[in-house]
């Protein structure tokens, strides 16, 4: 068997074996690149009310002062923590929930924090949140990625290989970055 | 064959040692290496004797960056105080679920200062990734913010 033959047939075999994680990637990329027009990993939901004033003038606020603000929201009794930020302010730590109380005015603006489905997984993995092995299993994908891109340069021979148009595609490939890389770093 | 078999065993060790990890304790960064706790209120209440300084502080976790991970507020041990943990993006990532948990942050203070113009841009991003609203009228001057550089941090349901 010739050379060729084996470049193909790694081409072939890399190719179907890196397609689940490029597709992984992708997805997560396009997420997170647009990531100051959205949150790619959380989705998160404010809702408003107001429940009266809670307190006359500013001071620490009492866990049952936090039942009683909790049953007006009529969202259940259960509480992790409590934090003041300063004396006219409170916030209610819920799981998956955080409550946020003016407690002059009664304002209170709700916040869940949800995973976004499927994205916060390829976010995870994409971002290097597991770390430990993730990383050297990360780190071999690119290399297999790395062989991929360079027997792919070699899979056809003649005027469609990298001897033709290849050359130029492939130059096109190394152009563009380039050309993106003058234009923003002046 | 072989090299999926490999690559396949490969994915499935990486996936149970993720999970093999999990505890009620996560971990992010580098190892913890100081045992002693510095409060957060003395920190805040003399910041320029401690800037330069490594640390290790303790407090509930009062809010995270949404977007990013990159920082999160610790509760103070005194009422009314809070202190920004700063992580370089993507080198340490603090989950959303850290909020209302425990955290020993191990980490330098350090001392920014901003110009009036320079505040209020560092505020209006803290309010964007916050989605709040800002009104830049609000800052009148310029301000010194301090900071933990975290390195190392275990966060506790």
């Amino acid at each position: 068997m010739n050379w060729r033959r084996w470049n193909n047939i790694i081409h072939r075999d890399l190719g179907y074996l890196c397609f689940g994680l490029t597709i992984i990637y992708v997805i997560s990329g396009v997420a997170v690149n647009h990531i100051h027009d959205w949150n790619p990993t959380y989705k998160i939901e404010k809702v408003k009310s107001n429940i009266g004033p809670v307190l006359s003038e500013g001071r620490v606020v009492t866990d049952q002062e936090v039942r009683n603000i909790l049953k007006k929201l009529e969202i259940g009794p259960e509480f992790k923590k409590t934090f003041q930020p300063n004396s006219v302010s409170l916030k209610i730590y819920q799981e998956g929930n955080i409550i946020d109380v003016e407690l002059l005015t009664g304002n209170v603006v709700q916040e869940k924090a949800a995973k976004r489905p499927f994205l916060f997984q390829v976010n995870f993995l994409h971002l290097n949140h597991p770390k430990r092995l993730w990383t050297w299993f990360a780190d071999l994908y690119a290399i297999c990625l790395g062989i991929l891109a360079l027997t792919g340069l070699f899979v056809l021979q003649g005027k469609r290989g990298i001897l033709g148009r290849g050359a130029w595609l492939t130059a096109a490939g190394f152009i563009l970055p380039l050309f993106f890389l003058l234009f923003y770093s002046n | 064959m072989k090299l999926g078999t490999i690559m396949i065993s490969l994915l499935l060790v990486a996936l149970l040692n993720t999970y093999a990890f999990a505890s009620n304790v996560e971990t992010f960064g580098e190892k913890l290496t100081i045992s002693e706790i510095t409060n957060i209120s003395e920190i805040l209440a003399a910041p320029e004797q401690f800037v330069g300084k490594k640390v290790l502080v303790k407090g509930m976790v009062v809010d995270v960056c949404a977007k990013r991970g990159c920082w999160m507020y610790l509760a103070s041990d005194k009422p009314f105080e809070k202190i920004q943990i700063k992580v370089l993006d993507g080198v340490i990532v603090f989950p959303m679920s850290a909020r209302g948990k425990e955290a020993l942050v191990e980490g330098e203070i350090e001392a920014l200062k901003y110009s009036k113009e320079e505040a209020i841009a560092w505020l209006q991003h803290m309010a964007e990734e916050k989605g709040e609203s800002f009104d830049p009228a609000s800052v009148t001057s310029g301000m010194t913010v301090y900071r933990i550089k975290a390195l190392g941090a275990e966060i506790t349901e």
